[in-house]
């Protein structure tokens, strides 16, 4: 029974932190987002009201950042952000790999006409010329794909400062979604042991009553 | 056991979206539909609810940003999601700043505690 109110007590700590730490947390998310939407409405001022809206958003659009969700044997889940600059060199070498394949499927598509036979030399021929130097160019890279192109070529600092801001908030989102993961184990937790401390007591409560 | 690379979804009002597009979560093209939602004065609840719903159902999606003055507007929806992924996280908007007494999760750790726990 003492045991069982020990690790009550650390449980209910337990909760205490972490609902210490998912505020701490979000008063730097908020206060980080107020920033990021004081630099957008700054850029907005400059570059016109038009300019830095929905209306220059690309039609299409690749995500840079990727969330990476593990289930922990406490069924805690774990988020952790990954952005695409981590992954640039994994790229090169799948543009390496695609451009083999490219020249293979260029000898191979030599069966019809002559003028595409034609075709597809030059263009074999210009993509060993360009595989030396230009891989990078041959698919979109992270730097290709930047939001901030779709503002226009030279945007103003404010713009940058502001994608500075947002990239930190979904960092701190993917640690806020993990504690708030964890609050609520943490929670269950208690209640399930909460809910036998009560069963134990309603059955002690009559052997005090008899002695 | 980790998972591959999920998305983070958001809605919210147009400078929330352009923000968290500037960061990189943007997804759009012909095959798929978006990831997030830009939530305007003419936009309907129905709409959003079903925004959000969809984004509950997709199995690429990892957390969803919601302003919270519209999490306000389908908070039945949002009390009725109790996976832990996608995670929903309530964020402030320009017009209203973020009020934890009304967070879902907050709100569902908050009551938790009666007096007899204590005796």
């Amino acid at each position: 029974m003492r045991d069982q109110h020990i690790c009550l007590d650390e449980q209910l700590l337990l909760f205490m932190d972490q609902l210490e730490a998912l505020e701490e947390k979000r008063h730097k998310l908020n206060s980080l987002i107020e920033e990021g939407w004081f630099s957008i409405a700054k850029a907005r001022y400059s570059m016109g009201n038009k300019q830095v809206s929905s209306l220059q958003y690309a039609s299409e659009m690749e995500p840079l950042v990727h969330v990476e969700d593990s289930l922990m044997e406490s069924g805690t889940v774990e988020f952790k952000c990954n952005r695409a600059e981590n992954k640039t060199d994994e790229l090169t070498k799948n543009n390496l790999i695609e451009d083999i394949g490219v020249k293979e499927g260029g000898l191979r598509r030599r069966i019809n006409t002559k003028q595409k036979e034609n075709k597809e030399e030059d263009a074999s021929e210009q993509q060993e010329t360009d595989h030396q130097g230009k891989t990078k160019t041959e698919s979109p890279t992270p730097e290709n794909r930047d939001p901030l192109k779709w503002f226009g070529i030279l945007v103003p600092q404010n713009l940058k400062q502001a994608q500075v801001a947002f990239r930190e908030v979904i960092t701190l989102s993917a640690e806020i979604a993990s504690i708030q993961s964890a609050i609520l184990a943490t929670r269950k937790e208690m209640q399930a042991q909460m809910k036998e401390k009560q069963e134990k007591t309603g059955k002690t409560k009559p052997e005090i009553t008899k002695e | 056991m980790p998972g591959r690379g999920k998305l983070i979804a958001v809605i919210g009002d147009e400078d929330t979206c352009t923000g968290f597009l500037l960061g990189g979560i943007g997804e759009l093209n012909k095959n798929r539909k978006p990831n997030f939602l830009v939530v305007e004065k003419d936009t309907s609840i129905t709409e959003i609810e079903e925004t959000f719903k969809s984004f509950l159902a997709r199995n690429d999606i990892g957390i969803i940003l919601i302003n919270q003055f519209i999490a306000e507007m389908i908070r039945h929806a949002i009390d009725a999601h109790m996976e832990s992924i996608p995670a929903v996280l309530e964020i402030p908007s320009k017009e209203h700043p973020y009020d934890a007494s009304k967070d879902s999760i907050l709100r569902r750790a908050k009551g938790m505690f009666c007096a007899e726990d204590f005796r």
